[in-house]
């Protein structure tokens, strides 16, 4: 089992397991031994291990395995705000992050990919899964309408990943952030702006919208940078932070991070 | 300010305009200062842009081209310079008021002070000459560049006695005066014309030959009484004014030792500095090659150029 579905398992928003009373969610109603440890208040007496419980002298409950099947969701920005980058475009670890993602589907693990108002939800389970996820083509991008169709089809419970510059959150409205975060399994990989430690051009510049086309001069002096600057650190720590309020696990990608950004988000080296 | 040579201007001003439009073309067309970010609207908002740069960037570049333009074309403008072939003469009062203790010694020994200092500040080739009037006038010093002859000549003032004869002067600083050149005739008086001639009708000729009358009250607001008469002393300010604007010149009142020194080193300062155009041609050329040379400068400072 991978280490990013593991750390899935681990982390998956469920009720308290039945049984056993853990909080570790890999152990529930399965048939897999997992431990056997002491009685607690609690715990369903169908689990009792009375043989065990004979040989200590004191009561024993059996933990198991719970069997459970994944259901892996990604929004990737494809965007032509990807396609930047100092030395190669976003796009390219956006694509390893969501390479890594889909590598955690286990067999009976399901994926699905939601780009705009198009769900891409193969029939097949596992790797196969993700495989047509991965190579089927999108229609044109939209976050705010993938975060609607996230909401409205993905079932709960539901590992979403969404990777983005996120330049089409900055309307303060986090409802939508809200209810994903309590409905779902969510994470945020934000696409750290490549000039975030300084422009590289100074003096008289054209800035050109990579989406729009739209053109403007701008003179870029030393404060304009430094001042540049500090807007797109302050950008990232508040996108940071209305993720993290709104129950999201996030993280940031950097350039040439890819999939380490997607694991170090999840606490993984 | 006049234009020598205005088709060269005209056609210099087309040529700047045509660079000028031409270079903005470039560039605009210019690609390798471009740069595709994200979202446009945040870089507009994060960088807050600042315009005065580019502003002055234009100024300077257009005040460049302009004087080029004004230089080729050849530009007079108007300019004051020092004239030191003029000539004054300096008519002093010396009617009986003059003798009135309201200014410190007497209104006379005041005016042939002030005279004297007036001589020594002239600028040197200005030639001074004086003429002291009361019941008629008399020529103390003919025009000379020589500063010691006149200032000798002051010495033998004649003390203050009789009428008061300001046309006679006028007419007779007038005789001395050459026919062309920068001239100009000062009058330090005290009391109201009741001899001679009519002074506005001499003032008036003198002011069609451009000879500029200046014209100085001396004497306190509340007057002085003349010595040995009991009569007080009078300044027909109104007809002092009226000379002056006929001779193309100024009135002045003083009523101090001080103030008359002053007023006539501004007469003096006045009467020797002449305004004519002058060629600004090389003048053009210079600031405008200066201009350019810090338009470029401040452009590749900025990042404009290359």
């Amino acid at each position: 089992m991978s280490a990013l579905r593991d750390a899935l398992l681990r982390g998956r928003k469920r009720p308290r397991a039945r049984g056993s009373g853990s909080t570790a969610l890999r152990r529930g109603d399965g048939f897999e031994f997992s431990e056997l440890r002491a009685y607690a208040p609690g715990d369903d007496p169908r689990r009792i291990d009375w043989a065990a419980t004979a040989r200590t002298g004191d009561l024993q409950t059996r933990v198991l395995h719970e069997d459970v099947c994944l259901v892996l969701a990604a929004i990737v920005d494809e965007s032509q705000s990807m396609s930047l980058g100092r030395t190669a475009p976003l796009a390219e670890d956006a694509a390893a992050a969501l390479r890594a993602w889909f590598d955690a589907a286990d067999v009976e693990d399901r994926c699905m990919r939601i780009a705009g108002d198009t769900l891409i939800a193969p029939a097949m389970r596992g790797l196969r899964s993700a495989a047509a996820c991965l190579l089927s083509p999108l229609p044109r991008f939209s976050l705010r309408e993938s975060l609607d169709l996230a909401r409205a089809v993905l079932p709960r419970g539901c590992a979403l990943l969404a990777i983005s510059d996120f330049f089409d959150l900055d309307d303060p409205d986090d409802a939508i952030l809200s209810e994903l975060g309590a409905r779902l399994d969510c994470t945020a990989l934000l696409a750290r702006d490549p000039w975030i430690d300084g422009l590289p051009l100074r003096g008289f510049v054209t800035l050109v919208d990579a989406e729009t086309q739209e053109e403007q001069r701008f003179y870029l002096g030393r404060r304009e940078r430094e001042r540049f600057m500090r807007a797109a650190c302050a950008r990232e720590a508040s996108l940071l932070a209305r993720f993290e309020a709104a129950g999201w696990r996030c993280g940031v990608m950097a350039e040439g991070s890819g999939a380490h950004a997607l694991f170090a988000a999840f606490g993984l080296q | 300010m006049s234009i020598e040579r205005p088709l060269w201007l005209v056609v210099c001003a087309l040529a700047a305009v045509l660079f000028l439009w031409a270079l903005r073309r470039a560039q605009a067309h210019r690609s390798a200062s471009a740069l595709h970010y994200s979202n446009l609207a945040f870089a507009r908002e994060a960088l807050r842009m600042r315009r005065w740069p580019e502003r002055v960037l234009h100024a300077l570049t257009v005040a460049a081209a302009s004087l080029l333009a004004l230089g080729a074309g050849g530009l007079h403008v108007p300019l004051p310079h020092v004239v030191h072939n003029g000539t004054v003469m300096v008519c002093i009062d010396t009617s009986g008021s003059m003798a009135a203790t309201d200014i410190d010694p007497t209104r006379w020994s005041a005016a042939r002070d002030a005279a004297a200092a007036f001589v020594h500040e002239t600028p040197s080739g200005t030639r001074v000459g004086i003429v002291s009037f009361a019941t008629g006038a008399q020529l103390i010093a003919a025009p000379t560049e020589n500063r010691d002859s006149v200032l000798a000549a002051l010495d033998d003032l004649p003390s203050p006695n009789g009428a008061t004869a300001i046309g006679d002067a006028l007419q007779l600083a007038g005789a001395q005066l050459p026919p062309a050149g920068s001239r100009a005739i000062i009058v330090i008086t005290d009391g109201v014309n009741n001899r001679g001639v009519d002074p506005l009708t001499v003032a008036q000729e003198l002011g069609a030959r451009h000879v500029a009358v200046y014209t100085v009250g001396i004497g306190t607001q509340s007057g002085g009484v003349i010595p040995g008469t009991g009569e007080e002393a009078t300044i027909d300010e109104d007809a002092l004014r009226a000379y002056a604007q006929a001779g193309g010149g100024a009135y002045a009142r003083v009523d101090s030792a001080g103030s008359l020194r002053d007023v006539l080193g501004r007469l003096g300062r006045a009467t020797s500095i002449a305004i004519a155009p002058a060629d600004a041609t090389a003048f053009c050329a210079f600031a405008s090659g200066i201009l350019f040379a810090v338009s470029v400068l401040f452009g590749m400072w900025i990042g404009r150029f290359p």
